[in-house]
């Protein structure tokens, strides 16, 4: 196959050259590109945070700064985690650079659309820098909890009113792919021809576009009630906080699995690639993503077992949790059954994917402890749940995210990274996460509770280990990205399909062109199928 | 090539209708809110739902209503081809949705002047037993304020729309926006027809 | 310590114990799928697309065991909700960033909180401003404090000594320092603690 000019250098059709062609772009793959370094930027912003927190907090007492610098601290790096980074993480970019080349397409369906949701997520972090200067830095968290983030004398209403057009970044990128997926789909696609990532996408996509409208008023009403003091959460006006902790989950809840279903989709993507070996149970897998977008948009209220909410509403939402968790059970179960009589072929792409399913059921499993509703209460805003989430978004989206870079890295940019370098990266990302996050386990075990930046000695060594966990954890992560920078430069060329995947990505020149596909490309009858691909490698022999 | 058209009004539709639930969403937010305080507040609502208008509102509904049914026939309109018919229907709609938005301006500020209004003087020196009737005031205000904002898009829409089919770029053949600008307003319509008994006919 | 606190660590152990299998399970059928099949031993796939007896048994297990993890911690949340009959009652209040303990007899005590030995204690807890979370980890008793509500825990104080109160609630500057003592005494170094005045 000859090469042709890819989207990297070719100029789109309006002929607009330097800058000004990513900037006016509406390729969707080099609106892809805007999102992954824009996002970089503010993933390594919110790990210096947290490395300072944690560095705070490896001595009792206060060493570097005080209470103010460090709830300052806490809010920066959920809001920019959340918000800024694992939310719009894996949509923005691998759901705009494949959804539209996996299911034969040219480009999204509103690609101008497209643009204007990468601006308005630049507005968004600039509204967040924003916000640091005018009257000091925000301390609500990033749960902006009633009445005391009405109360607070810092600027909250910039750092809300960012949030909110994240919300709709996010949101109206949900609706453009879902828009997509249904019209541009080739004829030949049918439903139960999608590739798994799609589908994981699709699923969050309708969360994301149900579910965002709802914080996004919520947020607005604290916005009011800081400016005019509208009092409809205030108690003191005869509001009601409990209402805001309602509405702010209806949300949340369901963004955690906008977080970890793109995630799962390229975990179902890398498993069968590199056992050369179909997907285990795709129907399943599909059902299960259904399953838990619909019923995890109903188990919100399991964040508030100890708010003071009435008891059969804890009794109803701690079943339901329980229910939700079991379509990630399978799909764990699915992904390890993949490479039951496969070909396995270790590579970074497949190392991150070990290495989600074995933190991901870590933070799955300790879900279990904190739905129970006994067990709940103890663990509840203790360092138990910092760790659980750290699990869940880190080591599962996260990990996913850093997987799906690694994989289809190749694609992007057409060079081929270091292994030796990525396999250290990603020991040292791991070692560290388990040396910094299961101490906290123990730590909210026995008690200690988040949000302190100062602490009784008993919980020390804990914390101690945390942090040289935490230090580890950022080599790791500056080892993974300086390697995926030099591959650009000195990397070698890398071919159309590098690992011999079977999704219509691997059909096509690595980087593609503008329009992606310069031939038909081919549609099998199920989307996972390597027996072709396995027969033509023996003809070849 | 097998796939569809990159931009076929069709999708767009598609489109406009996922964007309308998420405005019912959006309001889904307030209603929730809406529900839970009238539970917790029935008197207290009724108190303040007999202090509002009920003349003014139900002319407004009215209006609303009869806009929302000149922009389909505006639409009607145009599918026949009768270009001029569909610009009047749209002006007409357009026209009412601002005498709208005149009458809730002087609905507002009629209580803002009798000192209802969030965050004032007797709101904030109000005991608990006077709660239910202030948070109906500050869901009045919110309620009627956003969807006033929403108003106020859609009329940007629709002028657009008009000015489209004005310049000849909306026709028989080609009225993707015009159908997608109408579904917006129905949509604010709707809304209205919810908010109305939520706060006029509680009393 | 009383039966609810052993109830609710049972329940900590037979989830973190159930957890614990299934975790090394995954793990180790994984790490022995990439080591069995690796492509060097193994190049030539088998085409195995599912095998629906095989989901289903994988759904109904874990289906089961999470119905039965969600029955023991549910029973052992009961326990932290029904206060036994003539348990003692304080009144809690919190607020930004100290709490306040009142006793039947109209004493007041700030960030300390004395009670009898081998007693029922309920607390009935609101809040002067923004939320705060009443957390006594030795008793696995965690509470929200909200203006305008009245919420409530209990614990049984079974042996003397000093516990920690924490706020666990997030409140603004000085959350972390928001602690109080919980001291258990015996029945009439209480009553003497009792009468001294405020
Ligand atoms: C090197 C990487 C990271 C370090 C060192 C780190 C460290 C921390 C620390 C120390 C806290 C505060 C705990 C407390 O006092 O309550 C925290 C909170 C948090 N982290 Fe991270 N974290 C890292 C990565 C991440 C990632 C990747 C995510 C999300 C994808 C994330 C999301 C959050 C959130 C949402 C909070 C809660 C903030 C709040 O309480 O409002 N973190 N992290
Ligand atoms: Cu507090």
């Amino acid at each position: 196959m000859s090469q042709e000019p890819s989207y990297l250098e070719h100029t789109s059709s309006l002929q607009r050259r330097g800058i000004l062609s990513w900037l006016l772009t509406t390729d969707h793959k080099r609106i892809a590109l805007m999102y992954m370094w824009a996002l970089m930027f503010w993933f390594t912003a919110a790990v210096f945070l947290g490395l300072t927190m944690r560095t705070e907090l490896m001595k009792a007492g206060e060493t570097l700064f005080g209470a103010e610098t460090y709830n300052a601290l806490f809010t920066l790096h959920g809001v920019i985690m959340v918000f800024l980074f694992i939310i719009p993480g894996i949509p923005a970019i691998f759901g705009n650079f494949f959804i539209p080349i996996q299911i034969g397409a040219k480009d999204v369906f509103f690609p101008r659309l497209n643009l204007l949701t990468w601006y308005l997520y630049i507005l968004g972090g600039i509204l967040a820098i924003v916000s640091l200067f005018v009257k000091g830095l925000p301390d609500t968290g990033w749960t902006f909890y009633v009445p005391f983030s009405i109360k607070t004398e810092r600027e909250i209403s910039l750092a809300l009113i960012a949030v909110f057009i994240l919300g709709m970044s996010s949101m109206l990128t949900g609706l453009n792919f879902i828009t997509t997926i249904h019209r541009l789909r080739r004829r030949e696609m049918g439903w139960f021809q999608i590739p798994l990532f799609t589908w994981s996408v699709y699923a969050s996509s309708w969360v994301q576009l149900l579910a965002t409208p709802i914080i996004a008023m919520t947020l607005l009403i604290v916005v009011f009630e800081r400016f005019f003091g509208a009092g409809l959460f205030d108690p003191s006006r005869g509001g009601d906080p409990l209402l805001y902790q309602h509405l702010f989950w209806m949300y949340s809840h369901p963004a955690v699995y906008i977080m970890i279903l793109p995630g799962m989709g390229i975990i179902s993507e890398i498993f069968p690639v590199f056992s050369r070996k179909s997907i285990f149970g795709y129907k399943a897998i599909v059902a299960a993503s259904m399953a838990i977008a619909v019923v995890g948009s109903l188990v919100w209220a399991h964040h508030m077992f100890v708010s003071g909410m009435s008891d059969t509403a804890i009794l109803v939402f701690s079943l339901l949790t329980y229910l939700v968790a079991i379509p990630s059970a399978v799909k764990v179960f699915s992904w390890v059954s993949t490479m039951y009589r496969g070909s396995v072929q270790m590579s970074p792409p497949l190392l991150f994917g070990l290495c989600f399913v074995y933190l991901f059921s870590i933070g799955g499993l300790t879900g279990l402890v904190l739905g129970s509703a006994g067990t709940n209460v103890h663990v509840h805003d203790t360092q138990f749940v910092v760790a659980h989430f750290h699990f869940v978004m880190f080591g599962g989206a996260g990990f996913a995210f850093f997987g799906g870079l690694h994989y289809w890295w190749p694609k992007m940019f057409g060079r081929m990274y270091s292994f030796k370098r990525a396999y250290a990266g990603i020991f040292m990302l791991t070692a560290g996460f388990m040396l910094h996050y299961m101490p906290m386990f123990v730590l909210g075990m026995q008690g200690m509770p988040r949000r302190y930046y100062d602490y009784l000695p008993v919980y020390e060594p804990g914390n101690f280990l945390a942090g040289i966990g935490a230090y580890i954890m950022a080599a790791g992560i500056m080892v993974i990205f300086i390697n995926l920078i030099i591959s650009l430069k000195k990397g070698e060329q890398a071919p159309a399909n590098p690992w011999g995947g079977v999704t219509l990505e691997w059909q096509i020149q690595s980087p593609p062109t503008v329009h992606n596909f310069t031939a038909d490309p081919e549609i099998g009858e199920y989307p996972y199928d390597f027996t072709r691909l396995n027969k033509n490698r023996e003809k070849e022999k | 090539m097998g796939t569809a058209a990159v931009s076929d009004s069709q999708g767009s539709r598609f489109g406009m209708w996922l964007f309308l639930y998420s405005e019912i969403m959006l309001f889904g937010a307030l209603f929730i809110l809406y529900a839970a305080y009238f539970l917790k507040y029935q008197s207290g609502f009724a108190a303040g739902g007999s202090e509002l208008d009920l003349t003014l509102g139900t002319a407004n509904t009215l209006i609303l209503l009869t806009s929302s049914f000149a922009v389909a026939s505006s639409l009607a309109a145009v599918q026949k081809g009768s270009m001029k018919l569909s610009g009047a229907f749209l002006l007409s709609a357009i026209v009412l949705g601002m005498v709208f938005l005149g009458i809730k301006y002087f609905e507002w500020s009629h209580k803002i002047s009798a000192g209802i209004y969030p965050g004032s003087a007797a709101f904030k020196a109000a005991d608990p037993a006077g709660h239910g009737r202030i948070i109906f005031y500050n869901l009045y205000f919110t309620m009627t304020g956003i969807h006033a904002v929403h108003v106020t898009i859609g009329l940007i829409v629709l002028m657009i729309t008009f000015a489209f089919t004005a310049s000849g770029r909306i026709s028989r053949d080609n009225h993707a926006l015009l159908e997608n600008a109408g579904l917006y307003w129905h949509l604010v319509d709707i809304l209205w027809i919810f908010i109305f008994p939520m706060l006029y006919l509680i009393a | 310590m009383g039966d609810v606190v052993k109830n609710i660590d049972n329940a900590f152990i037979y989830i973190i114990g159930i957890s614990v299998v299934l975790l090394t399970g995954i793990t180790f059928t994984m790490i022995f799928f990439t080591v069995k099949y690796r492509r060097s031993k193994n190049p030539e796939p088998a085409d195995i697309r599912g095998n629906w007896k095989l989901e289903l048994v994988w759904t109904i297990i874990p289906l089961l065991i999470a119905l039965s993890m969600f029955y023991v911690g549910w029973n052992s949340y009961l326990g932290l909700r029904n206060v036994p009959k003539g348990a003692m009652e304080i009144d809690v209040l919190a607020m930004q960033f100290s709490w306040l303990f009142k006793y039947p007899g109209g004493r007041e005590s700030a960030n300390l909180l004395v009670v009898p030995e081998g007693k029922a204690v309920k607390l009935t807890v609101t809040s002067d401003d923004v939320i705060h979370s009443l957390y006594i980890p030795s008793f696995r008793v965690k509470i929200d404090a909200v203006k305008g509500m009245k919420t409530y825990a209990w614990f049984q104080a079974a042996r003397a000594g000093n516990y920690d109160i924490f706020c666990a609630e997030y409140c603004g500057l000085d959350h972390s320092k928001m602690s109080a003592i919980l001291r258990i005494v015996k029945m009439d170094e209480y009553r003497r603690w009792l009468e001294k005045k405020n």
